[in-house]
């Protein structure tokens, strides 16, 4: 209970960090996303759920711009992170990827050892002035990804080498290695063992500490269990927006109370 | 929700666990109105037919925990399923101390049986005993069919069920200043009463479950109540 109330208390009082309004995205024709306005909250983790083709993922990658390269892709709205609009032209869209990481449902390390892949964000964008401090932020980014103590002795073994759920949590590493503010998880979890999910699971509660994380997931119980807010996506609407515990217990949708309870919606 | 879950093996154990429910509580108002007129009729074999007939209501309650725990552990039920599960949980507890309650009734109804009658008390308790089991019949057809209005409708009439204990408590107390003698049989007659008094009470916490299940918040605390009889003794006395 005490828990609960101190949840509610941490929503109100948390910053907006990702704000979209009247966000619209088109795929040639298709009108994939409808009128959405959401907003992130800062330090706090939100789950965006809904069945197959509800536009859950796109409206994921209209975050850090992923969408850029679909041709067909169009979006329209306002889509702001710390009140700064995303979509402006002045906005370099690889620096913007670098505040705002991705972690993609199939673990995708690149094919080099496991110290290049976490070192290739800040590599690229000249975050470390010397080998010393990319040692550290190699380190630093392993360990908070729960993976350091497996790999500590094999940096320089290829990346592709690790089990299914080293190598998920080795793209999380990668994707926190540039310190971005906001984290985007697709289905993460959904190729990864139950105990390779809860690793990364707990790794998220964690990581809300410093970002805020949005994951999309097609596993109801893990939206309830890692995030504080949940979106319900149906056919490219945003049915319900709201604190899980609400959503999970009481949602004010039909179509939300529908898909959660496994009734056809 | 009258849409069926994709799993159909999800409703079949929602249906299972509800038809438990209906079961037991068919079974409570039996055991309500039966030791009532044991009472009322000083029938020992129908006071001792409610005493055995207890341990199947116990059993059931038994039954219907474990397979909410199944059910809950197997399904993850959600929203208005997680809420059925958590009520169908709730109102067996209620629907279990109602029968424990009869049972203590229909016990000492077969004391009484052996001591002298206290005026209309018999009838007294039997008309407030058919009040409490029409209440609770009232409270499962609510949940049955999801009705709020009937559900609300039960929870205002357990201030009856309370003016009838507060008149029996004075009219008891009257019969003991009357002749101590009368004072055994007056106190296994207001334990009964006040025992129907809190079977209203189960009653309409069933009825308050049914509300919870169907819109997802408890009605508020304000419900009309009866004067109390607490503090009965403090002028007279």
């Amino acid at each position: 209970m005490n828990d609960m109330t101190r949840r509610e208390a941490e929503i109100t009082a948390t910053a907006i960090k990702i704000s979209a309004r009247n966000a619209q995205v088109y795929y040639g024709d298709n009108h994939a996303i409808k009128d959405v306005d959401v907003d992130i909250h800062d330090r706090m983790v939100t789950a965006f759920i809904g069945p197959s083709g509800c536009g859950k993922s796109t409206f994921l990658r209209c975050l850090n711009r992923m969408n850029d390269t679909i041709p067909s892709c169009r979006v329209e709205g306002r889509i702001t992170l710390d009140g700064e609009d995303i979509y402006d032209k002045r906005v370099d869209p690889v620096q913007l990827r670098a505040k705002v990481g991705m972690v993609f449902q199939k673990p995708n390390p690149f094919p080099k050892s496991i110290f290049d892949n976490v070192a290739y964000g800040p590599r690229i964008h000249g975050l470390t002035r010397s080998k010393a401090e990319l040692d550290e932020v190699v380190e630093t980014s392993l360990r908070r990804a729960a993976l350091w103590k497996e790999v500590k002795d094999r940096l320089h073994q290829p990346g592709t080498g690790l089990s299914g759920g080293q190598q998920q949590r080795l793209c999380i590493a990668r994707a926190i290695a540039t310190s971005p503010e906001v984290l985007l998880m697709d289905e993460p979890c959904s190729a990864l063992d139950p105990i390779a999910t809860a690793q990364v699971e707990e790794l998220i509660d964690e990581l809300r500490a410093q970002f805020s994380v949005v994951i999309v997931t097609h596993s109801m119980q893990q939206a309830a269990r890692v995030s504080q807010r949940t979106a319900f996506f149906h056919l490219g609407n945003l049915v319900e927006f709201g604190e899980t515990t609400q959503i999970f217990t009481k949602p004010r949708d039909p179509r939300t109370e529908s898909y959660i309870t496994g009734r056809i919606g | 929700m009258s849409e069926r879950h994709i799993l159909s093996a999800f409703d079949r154990d929602l249906e299972a666990i509800q038809a438990m429910i209906v079961k037991m509580g068919g079974m409570v108002e039996t055991a309500i109105l039966d030791a009532a007129q044991a009472l009322d009729t000083r029938d020992e074999d129908l006071a001792e037919r409610v005493r055995q007939g207890d341990k199947a209501i116990d059993a059931l309650e038994e039954r219907i925990n474990e397979e909410s725990a199944r059910l809950i552990a197997l399904r993850a039920p959600t929203a208005s399923d997680l809420r059925t599960v958590l009520s169908v949980m709730k109102i067996a507890a209620s629907l279990e101390r109602v029968a424990d309650y009869a049972k203590n009734m229909a016990k000492r109804a077969n004391v009484l049986g052996q001591m002298t009658a206290i005026g209309g008390a018999g009838g007294s308790l039997r008309r407030m005993s058919k009040a409490v089991a029409e209440m609770l019949g009232h409270a499962l057809d609510a949940y049955i069919h999801r009705d709020v209005a009937l559900a609300e409708d039960v929870r205002n009439r357990d201030k009856d069920i309370d003016q009838m204990y507060n008149a029996l408590f004075r009219e008891f107390l009257t019969h003991m200043m009357e002749d101590p003698r009368n004072i055994t049989a007056c106190m296994h007659l207001h334990f009964i009463a006040k025992n129907i008094e809190r079977m209203g009470d189960h009653a309409t916490s069933i009825a308050e479950q049914v509300i919870y299940l169907v819109t997802g918040s408890f009605p508020d605390e304000a419900r009309p109540k009866a004067e109390s009889v607490t503090n009965v003794g403090v002028k007279e006395l």
